[in-house]
Order: C-alpha cells, then sequence, then structure tokens
C-alpha cells in the first residue's frame, strides 16, 4: 500500500461524485446557457436602439464587458454548484461516507476544490471566450466592436471566466461553513445583491471607497478593459476577489475539521 | 481488533459515552447492546473518527483512524444506509467510494453480487427501500476487504428474510478471521447473531462477555416437579428452601440441581423434572439497563 497522502483518487472520486448528480450538470448546463443566451440578448438589444443613444452614451460605450453581461445571470448558477457540490453531502448524510472513507479532511476539500476549480474554469472560460464573440458578431456593423488581439481586451474575457470559477469556490466555502444548502446560497446571493443596496444607503464619500470591495463591483473592474472610476484595476480585483475565495474556503475548511459528523 | 481505551464523550452537559473501555477481537461477532440513546451510535463515530472524543482513545489494528491512508481497505463501516445522496445510482456511489481509495471498480460488481443488488445496480439510490439500502450500505463497507467492520443497528427496516440474511452474513465474515462489530438495541436479535457481547447503558459500560457466560449464573433457578406434588412442597418447606409455585411443579430459588435431588432422595420423593432455568439474553440485558435507561416508562408516567 502507498503511505504517501494520495489526492489524486480523492480527485477521481469526487470528479466521478460532481459528474453523477444532476445539480452540478444542470448547472453547468444553466451556466453557458445564461451567460451565451443572455448576452445575445443583450448585445442584440444594445444593436438595434443603437441609434437612440446619445453622443456621450456611445463615446463611453464599451464592447467588452456589456458583450459579457450574461455573466452577471451565470453567476448565481455558479454560486448553487458550488454550495451544492458540499451541501448536499450534509443534506443527504453522505459527509459521513465521504469522511470515513477520507478521514483527512483537508484532503477532502483539497480534491472537491480541485474539481470545481477545474470543471468552471473549462465551462466559465469556454462560455466567456463564446458570449464575447457572438457578441461582437452581433454588434458588428452597427456598434463599435472590440478584438481579442487587444490585450486589455483578451484579459477582460480571461477574467470573466476567472470571475465565475472563483464565485463557484465562494459558494463551495459557504456551503462548508453553514452545511444548509438554502442557507448557503442565500448569504451567497446576498454577498452579491444586498450588499450593494446596504452601500447605496451609506454618503456618497463612503460608497466611493467601499463599493469596489463588493464582490460584483470586483466582477465589473475584472471584466472591464479600462478601470472605471473609483474602481480597482483588473489585477487588483482579481487579487481582491482571491483574497476572499481563500478566507472563505480557509473558513469552511477550518470548521469542518473541528466538527463532529 | 477494534481497542477502545477510556473513551469519552461530551456533548455540552451530556456525558455521551463515559469512559468507554473494551476490545473487540477478530473472528467472532461482537454485538454491541444497549437502550437507545446509550451512546452506541456515539461510540461507532468515535472509532470512526467523525466525532472527536473529549478524552481517550480508539484505535484500529493499533492506529488512530484519522491515521489511516485509504481506511476502506481496513475498516468497512454501515453507521445510515440512507446517507447517500439520492440521486445518484448505486454503481456511481460505490466507483466514487472505490475511487477515493484506489480500490479497483471490479470490487464494486463483486460486492454488487454478494449483497444480491446487481439487478438495480443504476437505479437511483432515492428509490431504494429500506432493505435494499441496507445492502447497498453493506457493499459500501465490503468494498474495500476490509478486516474490521462495523454495521450500526444494521437490522433496522429489514423484512425477516432479510434479517436471517445479514445474520448469516456475519457469521460467514467472522468465521474468515474477520472483526465483526454489529450495535442493536434488540437483545433477541443480538443472542442469534452474536458471540461476544457488550452492554453500555448511558454511555457506560455494563457489563462485556460472552453470550453463554452472560445468560449462565444470571439466575440460580431450578425448576422442579414430581408426580407426588405435596411430598415435594413438604420436603422444600421442610429443609427451608425459598421457591414458589410454577405450573405443575416449583421454581427454587435457593438451591441449585445437584442439592435438589439430594434433597428429593432423602425426603424420598421421585423427582418428574429437574431443570436448572437459564435465564434469557433478553432477561438479562433488561435487568443489567433498567437503570440505565435513559427515558423510561415510570419517568413519563410521573411526569404527567
Amino acid at each position: 500500500m502507498n503511505p504517501q497522502p494520495n489526492l489524486a483518487s480523492v480527485i477521481r472520486s469526487e470528479w466521478i461524485k460532481f459528474r453523477t448528480v444532476r445539480s452540478s450538470v444542470t448547472g453547468v448546463f444553466l451556466t453557458f446557457v445564461l451567460t451565451v443566451g443572455l448576452g445575445a440578448l443583450v448585445t442584440s438589444t444594445i444593436r438595434s436602439h443603437w441609434g437612440e443613444r446619445s453622443a456621450l452614451r456611445r463615446a463611453i460605450f464599451d464592447p467588452v464587458s456589456t458583450s459579457l453581461s450574461g455573466t452577471l445571470f451565470a453567476q448565481f448558477a455558479i454560486g448553487v454548484i458550488g454550495v451544492l457540490f458540499v451541501s448536499s453531502e450534509y443534506s443527504s448524510g453522505s459527509i459521513r461516507t465521504s469522511l470515513a472513507a477520507v478521514p483527512r479532511r483537508l484532503r477532502l476539500v483539497a480534491a472537491k476544490c480541485v474539481v470545481l476549480s477545474i470543471v468552471m474554469i473549462i465551462v466559465a472560460e469556454l462560455a466567456s471566450f463564446i458570449t464575447f464573440i457572438l457578441g461582437q458578431s452581433i454588434y458588428s456593423g452597427v456598434v463599435p466592436t472590440a478584438s481579442l488581439a487587444n490585450a486589455a481586451v483578451l484579459r477582460s474575457v480571461l477574467f470573466a471566466g476567472l470571475y465565475l470559477t472563483l464565485l463557484s469556490l465562494i459558494g463551495l466555502g459557504l456551503g462548508l461553513i453553514l452545511r444548509q444548502s438554502a442557507a448557503s446560497i442565500s448569504v451567497f446571493t446576498s454577498l452579491l445583491l444586498i450588499v450593494p443596496i446596504i452601500t447605496l444607503l451609506l454618503p456618497q464619500s463612503w460608497q466611493n471607497t467601499m463599493d469596489r470591495y463588493e464582490p460584483s463591483q470586483l466582477g465589473q473592474a475584472m471584466m472591464s478593459p479600462t478601470p472605471a472610476a473609483f474602481s480597482f484595476s483588473a489585477w487588483m480585483a482579481l487579487l481582491i476577489l482571491t483574497l476572499y475565495t481563500a478566507a472563505i474556503v480557509g473558513a469552511g475548511s477550518a470548521m469542518l475539521a473541528r466538527r463532529d459528523h | 481488533m477494534i481497542s477502545v481505551q477510556h473513551l469519552t464523550k461530551r456533548f455540552g452537559s451530556t456525558l455521551a459515552v463515559n469512559d468507554l473501555t473494551f476490545d473487540v477481537r477478530p473472528g467472532v461477532v461482537t454485538g454491541f447492546l444497549g437502550p437507545n440513546g446509550s451512546g452506541k451510535s456515539t461510540t461507532m463515530r468515535l472509532i470512526l473518527g467523525l466525532d472527536h472524543a473529549t478524552s481517550g482513545h480508539a484505535s484500529v489494528n493499533g492506529k488512530r483512524y484519522r491515521d489511516l491512508d485509504e481506511p476502506l481497505r481496513e475498516v468497512g463501516a454501515l453507521l445510515d444506509a440512507k446517507a447517500v445522496h439520492p440521486g445518484r445510482s448505486a454503481r456511481q456511489h460505490l466507483r466514487a467510494l472505490a475511487a477515493s481509495n484506489r480500490i479497483p471498480f471490479s470490487r464494486v460488481d463483486d460486492v454488487l453480487e454478494t449483497t444480491g443488488i446487481t439487478s438495480v445496480a443504476e437505479k437511483k439510490v432515492g428509490t431504494f427501500s429500506m432493505g435494499m439500502s441496507q445492502r447497498l450500505g453493506i457493499a459500501a463497507a465490503l468494498l474495500g476487504d476490509p478486516g474490521i467492520l462495523l454495521f450500526d443497528e444494521p437490522v433496522n427496516g429489514l423484512d425477516p428474510e432479510g434479517i436471517r440474511w445479514i445474520r448469516e452474513f456475519f457469521h460467514a465474515l467472522a468465521k474468515e478471521g474477520r472483526t465483526v462489530f454489529v450495535s442493536s438495541h434488540l437483545m433477541s436479535e443480538m443472542a442469534l447473531t452474536a458471540q461476544q457481547i457488550i452492554v453500555i447503558g448511558r454511555g457506560r459500560l455494563i457489563t462485556q462477555g460472552s453470550v453463554d457466560e452472560l445468560t449462565a449464573g444470571a439466575k440460580g433457578e431450578v425448576f422442579v416437579r414430581a408426580r407426588d406434588s405435596n411430598a415435594l412442597e413438604a420436603a422444600l418447606a421442610r429443609e427451608g428452601a425459598t421457591y414458589r409455585a410454577e405450573g405443575p411443579g416449583f421454581i427454587v430459588e435457593s438451591l441449585d440441581a445437584a442439592a435438589l435431588g439430594e434433597l428429593a432422595l432423602r425426603a424420598g420423593v421421585a423427582l418428574s423434572t429437574l431443570t436448572p432455568q437459564r435465564a434469557s439474553l433478553e432477561e438479562v440485558f433488561m435487568d443489567l439497563t433498567s437503570d440505565d435507561v435513559e427515558y423510561s416508562a415510570i419517568h413519563h408516567a410521573g411526569d404527567s
């Protein structure tokens, strides 16, 4: 018997678990459909109403982030995939079976993170590039377009996929902390939707400094070729969102390791 | 071999497991008995490293479960048959488990066959009856061909045919030299299944030993009967024996069979029956745990 810790076999096991549950397969499908489908819908609407835009609005128009706007909807499907990958183990009770098979608990978390990251990065990057290319072809001829040959544009499309991938890991971390599907999904949704509403109630000067730390604002920063006012650069936003993810997954792992099951 | 040393688990103010020490040896079926809520499941979770012990420790083959790298190859456990993702098929569930411990997928087919669920292997586990779920749980426990097996209340929800199957199955596993540790709150079931018994109540060890040891001597009574019942009773009374009438004869508490035989000879009474009474395991169990049942009927009567 191999005395070395064997992460690879646990990854293989988690991959089987991931792909044999309908919710994750549906979630992946939804992520794809929402990103590409709503992206196409938004870009076609912009094209058909382009003539009504003022000169100023035409001047500040960003063909990149608008073509990636399907990710705003897909991010919820992504979060649910991450949450359910863990919380369904608690709701069914199979977490005990999993921990009896893999008593090194952090190895179990690591394997789940690896499987989720790999699946999500493939799906989200694929969806981001397809929706971008589709969006530009819809804009073509009427609305200004962007090209992947531009480094900032390429970075924005790549980071859109990374944004979704990190969100799925945040969902996984919340699942580890809260263990219940409904609670975890509520918190995930609140982070993206409710936190921005709360900061709206703050004085404008506070908003200017605080808004940019919200996950959804970080996502916007990551997907924009040029940073907006009061927002982080794309790289800085990626770094901060990665730190959020690490903190949430880290807290969840620590709780998993300490808890009785 | 499972070894539990001074194992203690506290949940808040409740001592679920209280200074428990015992060994479970290979080659026999060991029953783990206690009323509901006596700490059996907690003890099993502690052995499997699912719960953290407050003090003391449990080991399997001399090692902490948490230190086992591929535990399914050494220990198989069935805690809760329904604790399986309902959307997965039986085969997928077993494959995921097998992969985590580098057990070849051919073993999945083997254990499906052994437990008789090959025909439903592709069905979603959520559609399974309790009996089928128990068989799947047993299949999962056997996956790594482990030398140690733990089953928590495995007969719950099984039909009589399933119970008989499981009982014979446990015997076969023990005969192969494995350590088989089975919990139950049903003494009658354990009397048929186990050779060794560990009894706990309120988290404490009450007694342990073989089924024979526990039932013998627990009750030193002898049933005695003679054609001439009156002469026998007169002789018993004359010699100061403690007895009571029981059907056509008497139950004698103060004398053993040999002493009663001599008594009858001295009195010139011919005995037609002389039988030492063995307590049933059930009676021993009730006797031992009556003080340790967490919620007895009497408490409820007192509350209302």
